[in-house]
């Protein structure tokens, strides 16, 4: 198979131009997973503002604005990210320098105890002095074995050693989030670090000539936030939908990820007459909500005769319930539905082709 | 089905559906829509507000999941984190800068979807969905001018509902399909079309999107609009009751905003049944010879061979005659030069 650019033509006019205040969806399933994707909106993004673009002749009025992106991940890590998009030739720790990019981290110490924040440290351990000592001495035990990602040992890290060590050790300001506390104000919470984030981003650095930087805000996978608190802590697909919403008015465009698996979607829905737990209604109502909510819905699935061996899955491309909305806004971004297959070279290289070709 | 039925179903629900879709005589105060992926509701809304423009009706539209008013929209609301006693108040609000200006006696209250208000966690067990639409109709006070009010409420049909709190209450579904005057039910016209070509040939309708129940498909739509122009365009389900209790059902056709300017006043939609590509115009013209069954062969008599049939007397009227037994009936027949005589088959 031809090699195709790190951004494939038949993809160009979805990953482009997205209208302002839009929201993107990009379903994916457990065999067609949707990093990829993510990883060219990314690039559709951060290059347009380049001189490689600029010298191919790309004149529009899009491509002469400074885009900056903000990518909030929550199943995976820096590193994932980092390594991902040097293979695409995005040095994602270089844009960050320039303040082109950021990176949160949702997944690292998301469940962390509180008491550990940084700034809430001082207060905290005068008052909670007895709650001290016991944890000073739990690193020592739980050293020596192989430590789990997530669980009681990531809590004593930053006690042992302050803030700062995790930030500089990480290059460029890896915002980690920190959920505590019940329902929507721990959701408040979130929303008003990311948006900080995104501010950061945003403020017009010196030698920029821009003055307000188109921002995309990227959510890979909140469907986790929502899978690992859940109604009994008063979260639900409606809070999960504010939350989102509440995070759009901060950035130019939104692209979000969600888990669109069978199991997550079906059991709960409405043509299915059997009864199903709570996890699966209320990821199924985020799901098909943010669905109705989106402008673009991107449907990543397997091939539906089985596993191929130059075929990676099925893109398929449709209009969101939000779609023709703005009459103004549509009017400059011509995109048609289309379904597509796609392969995932080992190098990361992607090709994308119609049926047949 | 007969001609005149066509016609009055024609006259009579153009007439209803122009009336519903103008909010005239405030015809149906509380409009349930129920759309889905497959066809949202947003063609809908629009039209809506068209035609709310036109007849320089107030527009309030609340947001439950649209983040930038639409265009034409006199307030906007949005309800993100709000409880609903503030969301009424911010509509109230919203019509009170106006009342006070320039009396326009109609309302348009859009609600573009209930689905988020409903699966709230926060709400207190207090809430019911009655009281809270039933409080955008009625007015504040009675001092108020009366404002004709009419509300939309759109409701996703493919969003899950969580468990009721109660197992006795009703789904927000029923409750809201029992008190509404009107409810609109969306459907993709292609799959209209779709469904109704499996039908004719005896097969089992098609599904979309997420009745599929496929892997990782949210979204069946793939609009092939290269191919048919005229198919774009949604189909309305409608079931309005009157004030008398008599229900009325009926589908109709709406073609996409694109095929008429924003200011054309003429009645756009038309019943789905007249529309060319869901049932073809030939068929009435078929209907119109259903006195001779028609076939390959010539069953019909010229005049000439009508005449000899008429003048062909049947053995039997001879036999009436009586001229005695034995004489009556007898089959006369002329020798031909070609026939053969036979001396035990023929005597005369």
């Amino acid at each position: 198979m031809p090699s195709q650019p790190p951004l494939p033509p038949l993809l160009t006019p979805y990953a482009s131009s997205l209208p302002p205040s839009s929201l993107t969806v990009l379903s994916s399933v457990l065999g067609a997973t949707g990093n990829w994707l993510v990883l060219r909106f990314l690039y559709a993004a951060l290059t347009t503002s380049s001189v490689s673009d600029a010298a191919l002749g790309l004149s529009e009025t899009s491509h002469g604005k400074k885009r900056k992106v903000v990518l909030v991940s929550f199943l995976r890590g820096w590193d994932f990210w980092r390594t991902e998009a040097k293979r695409l030739g995005l040095d994602l720790a270089r844009l960050t320098d320039k303040q082109e990019f950021a990176f949160v981290d949702g997944l690292s110490e998301l469940f962390s105890a509180p008491s550990t924040a940084s700034t809430q440290a001082p207060i905290h351990q005068s008052s909670l002095r007895g709650a001290v000592p016991p944890r000073t001495v739990l690193p020592l035990r739980s050293q020596p074995g192989p430590v789990p990602a997530r669980g009681p040992q990531p809590a004593p890290r930053p006690v042992a050693a302050a803030p700062n060590p995790p930030a500089s050790k990480e290059i460029g300001p890896v915002k980690r989030l920190r959920l505590s506390g019940n329902g929507p104000a721990a959701l408040d919470a979130l929303e008003k670090d990311i948006a900080a984030v995104i501010n950061g981003v945003r403020t017009p650095t010196p030698g920029d000539g821009q003055e307000d930087p188109e921002v995309l805000l990227v959510l890979d996978q909140p469907d986790l936030l929502l899978a690992a608190t859940g109604p009994s802590k008063g979260i639900g697909a409606t809070e999960m939908g504010d939350w989102v919403m509440g995070l759009q008015q901060y950035a130019h465009a939104t692209v979000l990820t969600v888990s669109a698996d069978s199991p997550l979607i079906h059991n709960a829905s409405t043509f299915a007459h059997q009864p199903s737990t709570p996890l699966e209604t209320e990821h199924a109502a985020f799901a098909i909500g943010t669905a109705h909510r989106a402008h673009m819905v991107m449907q990543l699935r397997n091939l539906e005769t089985g596993a191929a061996r130059d075929v990676s899955g099925v893109l398929r491309v449709s209009k969101g319930g939000a779609w023709g909305q703005n009459d103004s806004t549509e009017g400059d971004s011509h995109w048609e539905e289309k379904e597509v297959l796609y392969f995932v070279q080992r190098d990361g290289g992607v090709s994308v082709f119609g049926r047949g070709e | 089905m007969a001609p005149t039925n066509t016609s009055h179903r024609q006259t009579h629900n153009l007439l209803l559906i122009s009336k519903l879709l103008s909010l005239r005589d405030t015809a149906s105060p509380l409009t349930l829509v129920l759309d889905s992926l497959e066809q949202p509701a947003t063609p809908l809304i629009k039209e809506y507000i068209r035609r709310a423009k036109l007849s320089k009706t107030h527009i309030t539209f609340i947001a439950f999941e649209t983040l930038k008013p639409l265009e034409g929209v006199d307030a906007f609301v949005s309800a993100r984190r709000k409880t609903p006693l503030e969301i009424l108040k911010a509509v109230g609000a919203a019509y009170q800068d106006v009342s006070s200006s320039g009396p326009s006696r109609r309302r348009l209250i859009l609600i573009d979807a209930i689905n988020p208000l409903l699966h709230s966690k926060k709400n207190d067990p207090q809430f019911h969905i009655s009281t809270f639409l039933s409080s955008f109709l009625i007015p504040s006070s009675p001092t108020a001018p009366k404002v004709e009010v009419s509300l939309v409420v759109n409701f996703h049909q493919d969003v899950p509902n969580p468990p009721a709190q109660s197992p006795y209450a009703p789904s927000p579904l029923s409750m809201l399909t029992y008190l509404a005057t009107t409810i609109i039910r969306l459907h993709s016209f292609s799959h209209i079309l779709a469904h109704k070509a499996a039908r004719d040939r005896s097969l089992a309708a098609p599904v979309f999107g997420l009745e599929e129940e496929q892997d990782g498909v949210l979204l069946g739509r793939l609009d092939k609009s290269t191919g048919n122009e005229s198919a774009d365009g949604i189909v309305l389900e409608l079931e309005h009751r009157r004030k008398s209790g008599r229900g009325v059902l009926e589908w109709y056709f709406l073609p996409s905003a694109s095929r008429y300017p924003p200011q054309y006043v003429k009645e756009i939609v038309t019943l789905l049944d007249d529309h060319p590509l869901y049932r073809p115009p030939q068929e009435p013209d078929t209907g119109a010879g259903e006195e001779e069954p028609e076939s390959t062969f010539e069953l019909r008599l010229t005049e000439r061979q009508r005449r000899e049939r008429e003048g062909v007397v049947l053995p039997y009227f001879d036999a009436q005659q009586g001229d005695g037994p034995g004489e009556g009936g007898r089959i006369l027949y002329d020798m031909g030069e070609e026939d053969d005589f036979d001396e035990e088959e023929d005597e005369i």
